[in-house]
């Protein structure tokens, strides 16, 4: 076994910190934060021209065929940086869901685009009454002519508000099917929800939207398999992204238990402080590995849906106690909002929500167990 | 043994309910039980003064105090029903800076005759708000390091500094502030506390922002404030000994977060009961009901170690091991009640305005939020439940003190 990493994706690791350590200080990510659009434009296009939004997306599509795995070191160094933004929605859901579902015709017509940086994507599955069973949506779309109209309300959608693009999963007779959606079509509406955190979540409604039926993605009654695959790959780049908001607060809390004077000495020469720490950093490599055994398997194409949700459930739970235990340890100055801590808080639970919660993926694992 | 209340008492918390469900809008959400989620916003610090008013007209605030400073000289438990109830219902106006174990208290126990004429009065009219100073950006659990200066000249206190996270300073008139009044003597042996108007000229209070979003722990910087001498509360240089008592007031107020985390819980229970998932209500879910019900078995002991605090003041015997249990239990089931909150609620949880507070819902934005975004508000705001007022781990720390275990070597004290 290797854990390690090769040269290549050393170098994008490190590529990836010094950008974000020098275009994205916190102050900047609390700045969009409190805007409508959640993200710094300048920050899209110059990751665009290092090629990120297209990173494991094929040549022939102006991509650079990087594997998943590399994306991976990539979103885990977004997570570290909190960068706000719709790259996760276009990268890791709406552009894989498109090469992996979309004919010739959809793919060279959205796929160029998204590695250039010019258009964002998003996908809406979750609804008020299921979140990822396709079988038990209500958003409808039913035939007429050459096209489809949609109606229904779509939750949680991530940052449908500045996308261009929207995948709809909508009931078509027994079954889903994903339609890719023009963001500004008469009667899609997408309003902000008021969220925890600095991504940005949306409720997307669809009120008599016409879609042409060339814009099915995959097939009629198809939505079920790329939906269960698309979350099974987001779940585990979830994991990556909250993995690197957990190291960052695992430094921080470091720096500061040797830094912060209390009673005349560090506070972590104390065992209550070093004992917090200590629980952190197994928590955090624990984090780490699963992580990257499951990220490895999709880059693989191996079978790894209890993997994912091993992980999943793994993350969901460890980075949260190291967010709380970063948060007891620098005391009263982190639950300021001036202080970065919190933002990491609030991610670990945003990425804990998402994708499945532990309900959600202890389920997979017990079916899996062949409970 | 017995652990019933009596008919008396029964009486009495009846009493408190019915007049919580007469005087507060029927649709009150309720409030944190500290001055820094009411006091955060415009229309929840009307209610609070609103209904300061009403306690006072009722003769519920000072309600153990002497007769002769406006009190009602009635009996302890009497005061710790009220609290219970008025925690629970998450009921605004009762002060915990001037009521429970807060500056009036600290009068009583250690003010001059002047002192408590001028200010206990008051208090017990509901006129005033009032906060409390200890914490300064280097003194945090090591709070005997305070360094905010109060030089004595002539007849004045001249203070000079910084204090720090103190919660709704900026609503209030009044504080005992922790100065430094022999920079020469040994850390706790040159602290004192004097009693400061906040309208005193050389006072800057700015707000902070927490993580919640609430704006309601503020900044206090002094410039060559004066401060007349005979606000000096206690000795001069024996301000430890007051320290002391103010902190273990303060870490009884443990229990408060235990009675209103409760309501959040019953809440939580409705929600499961009302909200179908799948078809079937999520009260009917095994792994829901069995979350619940241990939340629900962790809350009545917590409670219960809180009677016996109770119990403990009432027949003289010491609390302080007990306070400092309850601190540690108050911070972590707030934690845990709002963490189960998020997890039973999953993408839900995530919803809903600053403070959580179903009266400041903008039907526009929180169309899909649910319990008034209580849950969210309660994630994010429970985090200083276990380091303001004393961290858990320096809790800790004190109840390994009271087992008689050898404390931890201090640094030698400087010349």
């Amino acid at each position: 076994m290797d854990f390690g990493l090769s040269e290549s994706q050393e170098m994008l690791r490190k590529i990836a910190r010094d950008f974000f350590a020098d275009k994205l200080p916190k102050t900047l990510v609390k700045e969009v934060t409190g805007t409508e659009k959640g993200y710094p434009a300048d920050l899209w296009k110059d990751m665009a021209e290092l090629g990120w939004m297209g990173l494991i997306l094929p040549e022939e599509y102006g991509g650079s065929e990087a594997n998943f795995a590399d994306l991976g070191i990539l979103i885990e160094e977004m997570g570290r940086a909190c960068m706000p933004g719709p790259f996760f929605s276009t990268v890791v859901l709406g552009a894989p869901l498109v090469l992996d579902a979309g004919n010739a015709a959809q793919k060279k017509s959205i796929l160029p685009r998204v590695a250039r940086g010019e258009i964002i994507l998003t996908v809406a599955f979750a609804e008020a009454q299921a979140l990822y069973d396709t079988a038990s949506y209500q958003a409808e779309a039913v035939k007429a002519g050459d096209a489809y109209v949609i109606n229904g309300t779509k939750l949680f959608v991530p940052d449908a508000h500045v996308a261009d693009y929207i995948i709809c999963a909508a009931k078509t007779g027994r079954r889903a099917t994903l339609f890719l959606v023009d963001a500004r079509a008469p009667g899609v509406k997408s309003k902000l929800l008021p969220s925890l955190g600095a991504e940005r979540q949306c409720e997307v409604t669809f009120g008599d939207v016409r879609v042409s039926k060339a814009n099915i993605l995959g097939g009629l009654n198809k939505a079920g398999t790329y939906i269960e695959k698309m979350i099974n790959q987001a779940a585990a780049a979830k994991c990556a992204e909250m993995v690197g908001g957990a190291g960052q607060v695992m430094e921080m809390s470091v720096t500061y238990a040797k830094e912060r004077v209390q009673f005349g000495r560090a506070i972590g020469s104390q065992q209550s402080i070093q004992h917090h720490l200590a629980n952190m950093l197994n928590d955090l490599d624990e984090c780490r590995s699963v992580t990257s055994r499951a990220i490895w398997m999709i880059s693989e194409g191996l079978p790894c849906a209890r993997e994912v949700s091993v992980a999943k459930c793994v993350v969901n739970e460890a980075c949260r106690r190291v967010a709380w235990l970063g948060h007891q340890i620098h005391g009263a100055i982190a639950f300021q909002q001036d202080h970065d801590m919190h933002l990491y808080f609030k991610q670990a639970k945003v990425g804990e929500v998402a994708f499945g919660d532990n309900g959600y993926h202890g389920e997979v694992i017990a079916r899996e167990l062949g409970l | 043994m017995d652990f019933r209340f009596t008919d008396e008492e029964e009486a009495f918390r009846k009493e408190v309910r019915a007049f919580l469900e007469k005087e507060l809008p029927s649709d009150w959400p309720g409030v944190d039980p500290d001055m820094y989620h009411e006091d955060a916003f415009d229309h929840i610090h009307e209610v609070s003064m609103e209904t300061q008013k009403k306690f006072a007209a009722k003769g519920w605030l000072g309600l153990t105090w002497p007769k002769k400073y406006g009190g009602q000289e009635q009996p302890l438990w009497k005061q710790m029903i009220l609290e219970q109830e008025v925690t629970y219902r998450g009921a605004p106006g009762v002060d915990a800076y001037q009521f429970i174990g807060g500056l009036g208290d600290l009068l009583l126990q250690f003010g001059t005759e002047e002192q408590k004429e001028k200010y206990l009065p008051m208090m017990v009219r509901g006129e005033i708000k009032c906060a409390t100073g200890m914490s300064e950006p280097n003194a945090g659990s090591d709070l005997a390091n305070l360094q905010l200066r109060a030089d004595l000249q002539g007849d004045y206190f001249i203070l000079n500094g910084q204090k720090t996270w103190q919660s709704a300073a900026h609503r209030a008139q009044l504080a005992p502030v922790y100065v430094r009044t022999d920079p020469e003597a040994y850390k706790h042996r040159g602290i004192s506390i004097v009693l400061v108007d906040y309208r005193t000229p050389g006072i800057t209070i700015s707000p902070l922002v927490m993580m919640s979003g609430l704006e309601a722990f503020c900044e206090v910087f002094y410039d060559n404030v004066k401060i007349p001498k005979e606000n000096l509360l206690g000795e001069l240089n024996g301000g430890w000994k007051v320290m002391m008592a103010a902190l273990s007031h303060e870490r009884s107020y443990g229990i408060m977060l235990i009675m209103n985390i409760r309501r959040d819980l019953d809440n939580l229970v409705k929600y499961c009961r009302e909200t179908v998932v799948n078809g079937e209500p999520l009260s009917n879910d095994t792994k829901v009901r069995n979350k619940l019900a241990d939340m629900a078995s962790q809350l009545e002991v917590a409670r219960n170690m809180g009677f016996k605090m109770n119990y403990l003041a009432l027949t003289g015997g010491d609390v302080t091991q007990t306070a400092n249990q309850i601190k540690v239990l108050g911070g972590v089931m707030t934690q845990r009640v709002a963490a189960l909150g998020m997890q039973i609620m999953g993408l839900y949880g995530q919803l809903g305005p600053v403070g959580g507070n179903w009266r400041q819902m903008d039907p526009n934005k929180d169309k899909w939020t649910k319990l008034g975004g209580r849950t969210k508000h309660l994630y994010l705001s429970t985090v200083c439940n276990t380091i303001a007022a004393g961290t858990t781990e320096v809790a800790r720390n004190a109840i390994a003190g009271g087992l008689g275990l050898p404390r931890e070597p201090k640094p030698a004290p400087k010349k």
